[in-house]
């Protein structure tokens, strides 16, 4: 009885001290998480806003926004023009990342390996099942690549970082775009699934001869084996930053209908092809204008000053006109 | 019974057969015996090893800045400040909320309706419940006070993790009570007391270690409950006491923290592992010991 009371009075306690900051809620896309989280940690230092950014996976934070249960939501693949309609949204894009094959083979360091898109939609498709294939050791003459079992894995939910993946092998293979497609998740004909980027890297990790698909910012951090590809233009690059930008800034926002810019496979000789911006939604009918003002000033300060922790943790920043022209549209649609 | 009598040889007729049937039940007995050794072996194998891996990766994740701090982006030293001060605030309201519903129902059950069409509809709806997988009522709760309400809360998690502490509650209070002896309630009865005396005065305080025991096994589950906090109270980065607004709790850290690609934050989904393996057990065995120190 007298340990009912205690409680009691703790929770009565706890309501008394309730803090009430100013505190923005988003959720979404596991990919931007870390730069949501640590521009939050900035911004509320700078403009003295509180954000709680819980990386739910893309297709829970496109639900929540749409369910009103959230300030705003966030996810890595734009989402179809009808449901923004219907669900009053608009989406506007944050930041960019990039896609990276990872492999697991003895004796190959980071970006030594070269890969070209129609042998990985083979690869993925079961059509190439051993690394001495002859079209991999024409690509690879300088190393000796072993009678081993190619093992694809990919990832077994829902994920951003497989829409763009797909994307690009439907890019570059029209069967693969015809068969198989680009989603969320998709109908793999060959591999095995993991669960989220950490699952897929260790699977790669633990298994030889086994080659996956993950973020960049999460191969980098954990300095997993990366590959080379070749982009439209012919020419092999590695995963670098330089690469990154190259292809982004190729990207064609201008007629980019809800900023939903494509920018897979981008010309240009230093371009890495699977490049892909990350996107938030918010209500155009907020119930409530403060927050919704909160969250304005949230991200006029991450586009403003966001750019180089952005860049601290491999991302990458907004060409400014972009930003300019997002804002604007804000601006316009959200009152 | 008389067929096996007859089988069994007596000593003196057959020494050699009856001799032949104890090594037979010997060699059973030490057969089942090492089956059984074996199981248990490879339960505690697998518990210690749960356990060690444990300590050794939690203990390098523990520091006073967990304590300290709350969570933080990777790379900022962030602590579990919030989170565990989340879960403490969500168990105890929860528990607080699911307790008495749980006693009520249970005693309801045991003493006004062992037997009736309402006892038994009752009876049957509480163990469904019991063994309704969490998450769902994690989207229960999500779609009745969350989604209406527009927006993750403190307190839906809460009402979530109450909703766990209830059928748990409801189970124990009524077995434990349908332990007493009709003797002793016809004895308070046959005194002139009214049932309700009977029921507080005498059926609770002799089946308090039960009831007891049963809230803190309530307590202990939903301390480490992931799945009905996901959709309730979300989660939280920042330290907040609000229970109308998003709360932190330790499992849903953990779950976030452990498949991160950020050092710093597995280290620390390792800590919290600890702290609430390391809470489960102290609030059992200080229950036990309180427990024992009355009787």
């Amino acid at each position: 009885m007298r340990l009912a009371a205690t409680a009691l009075a703790l929770g009565l306690g706890v309501f008394a001290f309730a803090a009430q900051a100013q505190q923005i809620t988003g959720a979404g896309a596991t990919f931007p998480a870390p730069v949501y989280t640590k521009w939050g940690e900035a911004a509320k230092a700078a403009a003295g806003l509180e954000l709680n950014y819980q990386a739910i996976g893309s297709g829970g934070g496109q639900n929540q926004i749409l369910n009103r249960t959230v300030d705003f939501g966030a996810s890595d693949a734009p989402m179809d023009p009808a449901k923004l309609e219907s669900g009053k949204l608009l989406q506007l894009p944050t930041v960019m990342g990039a896609v990276v094959p990872i492999v697991n083979l003895p004796g190959i360091a980071s970006n030594q390996l070269k890969l070209t898109g129609p042998l990985l939609t083979e690869i993925y498709a079961g059509k190439i099942v051993k690394w001495n294939d002859p079209k991999l050791v024409e690509l690879n003459p300088g190393f000796a690549l072993p009678n081993l079992a190619i093992a694809p894995v990919y990832r077994a939910d829902g994920s951003g970082t497989t829409f763009v993946f797909a994307s690009y092998l439907s890019a570059v293979s029209p069967e693969w775009k015809e068969k198989v497609g680009a989603a969320t998740s998709v109908k793999w004909p060959a591999g095995t699934g993991s669960k989220g980027n950490d699952g897929v890297s260790a699977t790669v990790a633990n298994l030889k001869g086994a080659i996956g698909y993950v973020e960049n910012a999460f191969a980098s951090q954990n300095k997993l084996t990366t590959a080379q590809l070749r982009n439209r233009d012919g020419k092999f690059v590695s995963p670098t930053e330089a690469a990154f930008v190259a292809a982004a800034s190729n990207g064609d926002w201008a007629n980019a209908k809800n900023f939903a810019v494509n920018l897979i496979d981008q010309a240009g000789a230093a371009s890495w092809p699977i490049v892909s911006a990350t996107f938030i939604l918010l209500p155009k009918d907020p119930k409530d204008p403060a927050r919704s003002a909160n969250v304005r000033k949230f991200f006029e300060w991450a586009y403003k000053s966001g750019d180089a922790i952005a860049k601290g943790l491999d991302y990458i920043a907004l060409p400014a006109a972009v930003k300019e022209a997002a804002l604007k549209t804000w601006s316009a649609e959200i009152k | 019974m008389s067929a096996t009598l007859s089988v069994i040889p007596g000593p003196a007729k057959d020494m050699n057969a009856s001799l032949a049937l104890g090594r037979k039940r010997k060699r059973a007995n030490r057969i089942v015996k090492t089956l059984c050794l074996t199981a248990t072996g490879l339960g505690l194998i697998f518990l210690a090893s749960i356990l060690a891996t444990l300590l050794s990766k939690g203990i390098a994740g523990l520091s006073l800045t967990v304590f300290t701090t709350s969570t933080l982006p990777p790379g900022s030293h962030g602590g579990l400040l919030n989170a565990i001060v989340g879960t403490l605030i969500q168990t105890v309201l929860g528990a607080a909320i699911g307790t008495p519903i749980g006693l009520m129902v249970g005693t309801y059950l045991a003493e006004y309706a062992r037997d009736s069409a309402l006892g038994n509809a009752v009876r049957f709806v509480s163990d469904i419940l019991l063994s309704a997988p969490s998450i769902l009522i994690g989207l229960f709760v999500y779609q009745i006070v969350v989604s209406p309400l527009g927006g993750f809360s403190g307190f839906a998690g809460c009402l979530a993790l109450a909703l766990i502490v209830i059928p748990i509650v409801v189970r124990t209070t009524e077995d434990m009570l349908r332990l007493i002896p009709s003797q002793l309630r016809e004895a308070v009865i046959g005194l002139g007391a009214p049932k309700w005396k009977m029921i507080v005065l005498i059926c609770y305080r002799a089946a308090r270690e039960g009831i007891v025991t049963g809230i803190l096994l309530a307590v202990a589950r939903i301390s480490g409950e992931t799945a009905p906090l996901l959709f309730t109270s979300l989660g939280n980065l920042n330290w907040s006491l609000s229970l109308t607004k998003p709360m932190a709790s330790l499992p849903v850290t953990i779950y976030q923290y452990a498949g991160s690609a950020f050092q710093d934050w597995v280290d620390l989904a390792w800590a919290g592992a600890l702290l609430i393996t390391a809470a489960v057990l102290a609030v059992n065995i200080v229950a036990r010991t309180l427990l024992r120190g009355r009787k």
